[in-house]
């Protein structure tokens, strides 16, 4: 198998559906000459024309708005926005729009929108962060969130197929430290969790980037046997994954790269408090951005956001408890 | 005006009518924003009040528990007076959590709480299900506390000293469930000693016996009529019309051993008592005969209790000549029972359920509504032949059917 960077993986995955489906369609920002602020649709104009790799003014709102009508009329658009950040500008058209649709019309709206998202190379305050948790609130959403290369492309791809609104987040971070092995052709990847490392001790859960740093965290902890659960899909959230790593493990550590309150990890914690409570041998303990912006400062940034350190620093703690 | 008791050592920071202008002497207090008790921050509106000039908002000089209201509202006082009393430390109660300010951290909350010498859930189920009194385990958490793993090395030291169930060797240990949860597959745990007992006998039962199982169906009017009157439970009536049905038909009364089949002279009824999910037993009440339905229904009412509180005598469960099994309590229809080694029949007495039946009379044909149930009775086909089940099932439904006080 080939291995490609998680960005070629994303790249790949959106190419090899707009060649076997004439139905997918890019707009965004700076998608088509320019090939997109992070070159994930670069040459894609060239090979599928201005009908289908669209350059749009600076207004997310029309960008989705104008793909949740395509959608409804039976197109497939993939909407990139440049900085997951900037999808704040689309709220009403993504949360009131198209994940009401279905409810209200009867109507599918196959839309997925790529969000790359996330911290660590000292974009600032509108350039880094993880809104996840927004769209997990407004039923109608799917939410993925890779963070692998082979579930990038996997995961785009039925992100694409699925008749539901799609936020895709893709991790910016990852985009080329990330390389792995990656299936050629067109596949699906289920919209469920996957255990990253198992283990029997302790279980860190996680989603995108946060993944690696908790399995970098977690690789020699005095010998302790700790599980990894990437989650993978944040909506729909993969509860029979999360009960069953909780069952095995006893002890949980829930990470979140987002603002920790009410963030993914808060509704996994409460899932768990709930549901799991019979299998706890210990509080469950959450790693989490504190309630602030991030901050450019590469040791400020550093300071928020959860290092190996902080994750390795809980789960000794909880160990011991 | 209200006052909260204070320690003689509190600080005490007293609110006064502010000066708010040279000309103004006195103050109107409009309304409180703090009562006795509440905890106020420094800076924080504690009241607000009016003068002829203007209406404005006290700030809290300091941070802490309001501790007395000397001014009323609506009540003007002079520029000066003390309006109320904040105690500023050692009172009584807890801190205000906003007294600590927000504390920014990665970690929510910082550190796990201190270990309360409590067991978790998970080791008081494991405890609990193990029979273990945790005051034995070693614990290795902090502060001594009991964690999973120090329950479970209890468990394996305390099997390996017991040593492997006789017939049985030691469960292999449960293999670790690595695979992605999405094939959903569900967490495995070795069966309990009683569980294993249980499937072992079943088992050996049905590769030893020839089972065939044979239903009849019974209206249940006349024990249902004489029932009512007593506060017994079907179960008593069925008993005593089945060691009836025994005597009449002895052929059922026995036990296959190792090509040996032994008729008995007595009744030992073998009742199936469920102890929920951790199994079953069948407490057996000897010369079952000597007893009449009010005797059998108390000494089974006993046998429960005390089967269900672990209270029974090794020879107490042995001995049966047949047995009796009810799980029709729970509304089933049909069963096929296992025969209980090494006895010939086993009977199953199934839900009593309200039926349209054609009933013959003097008056010919004609649908009634009766209480009717099923008696399923599973009968060993090496020790008797299908004619015998049947008689006797069919002596069983008279003695029911045409149920009078003994």
């Amino acid at each position: 198998m080939p291995e490609l960077t998680y960005l070629q993986a994303i790249s790949e995955g959106l190419r090899e559906e707009m060649r076997c489906d004439e139905r997918v369609f890019v707009m965004g920002e700076d998608v088509g000459e320019f090939g997109g602020a992070f070159k994930v649709t670069d040459g894609m104009l060239q090979e599928f024309g201005e009908r289908r790799v669209m350059d749009t003014p600076l207004a997310e709102s029309a960008i989705i708005g104008a793909a949740v009508g395509a959608a409804v009329v039976g197109l497939r658009p993939v909407c990139e926005m440049q900085f997951a950040d900037f999808v704040a500008c689309g709220f009403d058209q993504l949360v009131n729009v198209a994940g009401k649709m279905h409810y209200r019309q009867g109507l599918a709206v196959p839309l997925t929108v790529r969000l790359p998202s996330g911290g660590g190379f000292s974009g600032g305050p509108f350039h880094s962060q993880n809104p996840e948790a927004w769209f997990m609130h407004a039923p109608g959403l799917k939410v993925l969130a890779p963070s692998t290369a082979e579930d990038a492309k996997g995961l785009l791809i039925a992100a694409i197929r699925d008749p539901n609104p799609v936020c895709f987040f893709e991790h910016k971070h990852l985009y080329r430290r990330i390389k792995g092995e990656v299936p050629a052709g067109a596949y699906e990847t289920p919209m469920t969790a996957r255990v990253a490392r198992p283990g029997t001790d302790l279980v860190v859960i996680a989603y995108g980037a946060m993944v690696w740093t908790a399995l970098e965290a977690t690789e020699d902890l005095d010998g302790a046997s700790i599980e990894v659960l990437d989650l993978r899909s944040l909506v729909p959230l993969d509860t029979a994954a999360i009960l069953d790593s909780v069952a095995r493990c006893s002890k949980v550590v829930v990470v979140d790269e987002a603002n920790a309150t009410c963030a993914a990890g808060a509704q996994v914690a409460a899932f768990i408090a709930q549901h799991a409570f019979e299998h706890l041998d210990g509080p469950v303990m959450r790693v989490g951005t504190p309630d602030v912006p991030i901050a450019f400062s590469p040791p400020l940034e550093r300071a928020l956001l959860p290092q190996v350190s902080d994750i390795a620093e809980v789960c000794r703690e909880l160990l011991a408890y | 005006m209200s006052s909260l008791p204070t320690d003689a050592s509190a600080v005490i920071v007293d609110v006064v009518m502010p000066q708010m202008g040279v000309s103004v002497a006195e103050g109107l207090l409009v309304a409180w924003h703090k009562q006795v008790g509440d905890w106020v921050l420094a800076d924080e509106t504690i009241c607000e009040i009016s003068t002829d000039k203007i209406d404005t908002e006290v700030p809290a000089p300091a941070s802490g528990r309001v501790v007395e209201l000397l001014v009323e509202q609506e009540q003007t006082v002079p520029v000066g007076s003390v309006l109320a009393r904040i105690a500023t430390d050692a009172v009584a109660g807890d801190p205000h959590p906003d007294e600590q300010g927000p504390v920014i951290s990665r970690v929510t909350p910082s550190g796990p709480p201190p270990a309360p010498q409590r067991p978790s859930p998970v080791v008081r189920r494991i405890a609990e299900r193990e029979g273990i009194d945790l005051a034995r385990v070693t614990g290795t958490g902090r502060g001594g506390r009991v964690r999973k793993q120090d329950v479970l090395a209890y468990l394996q030291d305390r099997e390996r000293a017991d040593g492997p169930a006789p017939g049985e060797s030691a469960a292999p240990p449960a293999p670790l469930h690595i695979e992605s949860p999405y094939r959903d597959e569900p967490l495995g745990q070795p069966l309990s000693r009683m569980r294993r007992t249980i499937a072992e006998h079943m088992v050996r039962s049905l590769h030893t016996a020839a089972h065939c199982t044979s239903i009849m169906e019974v209206d249940m009017s006349a024990v249902e009529a004489a029932r009512a009157g007593r506060g017994l439970t079907g179960l008593a009536f069925v008993a005593r019309a089945t060691i009836d049905a025994l005597q009449a038909h002895p052929e059922l009364n026995a036990t296959l051993e190792d090509g040996v089949l032994t008729r008995h002279a007595d009744a030992n009824l073998g009742i199936a008592v469920s102890l929920g999910e951790e199994g079953l037993i069948v407490p057996v009440i000897a010369n079952a005969q000597e007893l009449s339905v009010q005797g059998l229904a108390e000494r089974i009412r006993e046998l429960a209790v005390r089967a269900r509180a672990g209270e029974l005598r090794p020879d107490e469960v042995s001995g049966g000549t047949f047995t009796i099994t009810n799980p029709g309590s729970f509304g089933t229809l049909a069963s096929t029972p296992i025969i209980n080694q090494p006895q010939v029949a086993i009977l199953d007495l199934e839900a009593v359920v309200k039926r349209a039946v054609v009933v013959t009379d003097d008056q010919g044909d004609s649908i009634a509504i009766r209480p009717m149930t099923n008696l399923c009775l599973s009968w060993d086909h090496r020790a008797l032949d299908g004619a015998l089940a049947a008689q006797f099932l069919a002596t069983l439904r008279m003695r029911l059917q045409d149920w009078r006080s003994a």
